[in-house]
């Protein structure tokens, strides 16, 4: 099991954002995590990088377990996760090839290694004539793919995506969600977190809902919403 | 190796941007070591003044009084085999009555009436070698005098100058308090900047801990900051206080401090710098 997590619970005032959260994730899978904004989705992908760790409970990411992790330890667990947020959190003083080079460089790779990789992920992702521009002269969706570029420089064991068309129009939502699937299709453990379930056609993943922190499977999901 | 090099492209990235906050942190810092330094300049000068006139006044021996005059004269050719004394006058009781008596006319008859038994003991006035003997040194010798064999007692500087030694450990005590001050407010200012920078550059520390750069990784650019405040604000309150010591020494003669005080203080400052950095930049588990 890549991810467990057991009796989670995580607090940040009086109401809890995630309760009695207990769910696996496998080696391989394409997990959807919904629900309504403010339903714990950021909460439980800041669990899974161990961004925070929980009130209760126990996470574990990879052999990590977060009861046991010590600050020393966390750039090892990021090192195995690729993180894309709905704001794609690039630095905007820095080029393409530096922002997606970052996670490299951090950890010593040497310049050639860098260069390398860096370019044929570009060139994959088919933002090679970009290379050397800057994120703010970049479409939203170029931007976001520079964004799973940099998740994916590293080979990571898991990519987590929270919102990852949250600010894109739904042409390149579905670009974006197209290059996730092939992504997981390469291997990766893929988990996305989005208001909108719609955006990975059935079939295509295992889908979970959120509401008000408490996890449910998509048949109760259902429930709910027939109900309400 | 090329996580240091790295490492340097962040400090020189950070050092790059927003120097506005910086600048205003580093004039404060040498203003305040200014005031340090000005009264470091006065203290060095106060001693440098106190030595040359403990030097001047050379030390007065008072031999034993039973110590005959050629006695007293092998005293004095002990004392003037030394290091540092230039040279030694043997004062034989007679000359000394009649030092006295020459010195204070009026107390004449104060010698007359301790009677004929009484004489004053006999003496060598030693001068000392080179204008300014520092003052460890007229205290080394004097101690090395006092116990030899015949001698009573060695008097110099202590009892000469005692309004000038006042202000000199005053002044003294006062630059460690301010050394002090100075230190803890440094930090303070060098803390916030650090925070500030922190807080500014927040977008990039949350990027760097997502990517997995290790803690050191993160928070060597913020540290470089503070020990770069740290050294050029008591650089520059240096240079800017030698200008001043250069404007005011026609009005006021006196000296520079020495070189090795002026490294003291830029030492003092990379210190403050580094601790208000550390402090700064420090981040709990996350
Ligand atoms: N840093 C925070 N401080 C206080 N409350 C927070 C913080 N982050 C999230 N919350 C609260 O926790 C709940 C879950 O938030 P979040 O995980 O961001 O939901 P989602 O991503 O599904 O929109 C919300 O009620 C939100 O207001
Ligand atoms: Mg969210």
């Amino acid at each position: 099991m890549l991810v467990t997590m057991s009796g989670v619970r995580m607090s940040y005032g009086r109401w809890p954002a995630l309760d009695k959260v207990d769910m696996e994730i496998k080696q391989g899978e394409f997990l959807v995590i919904s629900g309504p904004s403010g339903a714990g989705k950021t909460t439980l992908l800041r669990l899974i990088w161990m961004g925070d760790k929980p009130d209760f409970g126990i996470v574990e990411v990879s052999g990590f377990r977060s009861d046991r992790i010590r600050k020393r330890e966390l750039p090892r667990l990021r090192r195995k996760i690729g993180i894309v947020f709905q704001d794609f959190r690039l630095l905007h003083s820095r080029t393409i090839f530096e922002n997606v080079a970052l996670p490299l460089q951090v950890t010593g790779a040497g310049s050639r290694v860098v260069q390398k990789r860096v370019i044929s992920l570009l060139a994959r992702m088919g933002l090679s004539h970009r290379r050397n521009s800057f994120p703010h002269e970049l479409s939203g969706g170029e931007q976001q793919r520079v964004a799973i570029a940099r998740a994916m420089v590293g080979h990571p064991v898991i990519l987590l995506a929270d919102e990852p068309t949250g600010n894109l129009d739904p042409e390149v939502s579905r670009e974006v969600v197209d290059l996730l699937l092939e992504i997981n299709r390469g291997g990766t453990t893929v988990v996305m977190a989005t208001h909108d379930p719609r955006q990975v056609p059935a079939g295509k993943g295992r889908f979970l809902f959120l509401d008000k922190g408490v996890l449910r499977g998509a048949d109760q999901w259902i429930e709910l919403e027939q109900k309400s | 190796m090329s996580i240091i090099r790295s490492a340097l492209r962040e400090i020189a990235i950070n050092l790059h941007s927003k120097p506005g906050a910086r600048l205003i942190t580093l004039l404060m810092v040498a203003m305040a070591f200014i005031v340090f330094n000005t009264f470091l300049i006065i203290s060095w000068n106060l001693q440098n003044i106190m030595d040359r006139e403990e030097s001047l006044a050379g030390m007065e021996v008072f031999l034993e009084r039973d110590i005959t005059q050629v006695e007293g004269r092998v005293i004095g050719d002990l004392v003037s085999s030394l290091q540092g004394v230039k040279s030694v006058y043997y004062v034989s009781p007679q000359e000394a009555d009649a030092l006295f008596r020459a010195e204070l006319p009026g107390r004449i008859d104060l010698l007359d009436v301790m009677g004929s038994e009484f004489r004053l003991p006999a003496s060598l006035q030693v001068a000392f070698d080179g204008e300014a003997m520092s003052q460890g040194r007229i205290e080394d010798l004097s101690r090395s005098i006092r116990a030899m064999e015949g001698v009573d007692d060695a008097v110099y500087g202590e009892s000469y100058l005692p309004g000038l030694m006042k202000t000199v450990t005053t002044i003294r005590r006062l630059v460690i308090l301010l050394g002090i001050v100075l230190v803890s407010s440094i930090s303070l200012v060098v803390f916030y900047t650090v925070r500030l920078s922190v807080v500014r550059r927040s977008l990039t520390v949350d990027i760097m801990r997502t990517v997995g750069a290790p803690w050191w990784f993160i928070r060597v650019p913020f540290v470089i900051e503070g020990i770069f405040m740290g050294i050029a604000g008591s650089a520059g309150g240096l240079a800017l206080a030698a200008v001043l010591s250069e404007v005011l020494s026609s009005a006021v003669t006196h000296r520079f401090m020495p070189l090795s005080w002026i490294v003291l203080v830029i030492l003092l400052g990379a210190v403050t710098g580094t601790v208000g950095a550390l402090a700064g930049s420090y981040e709990k588990e996350r």
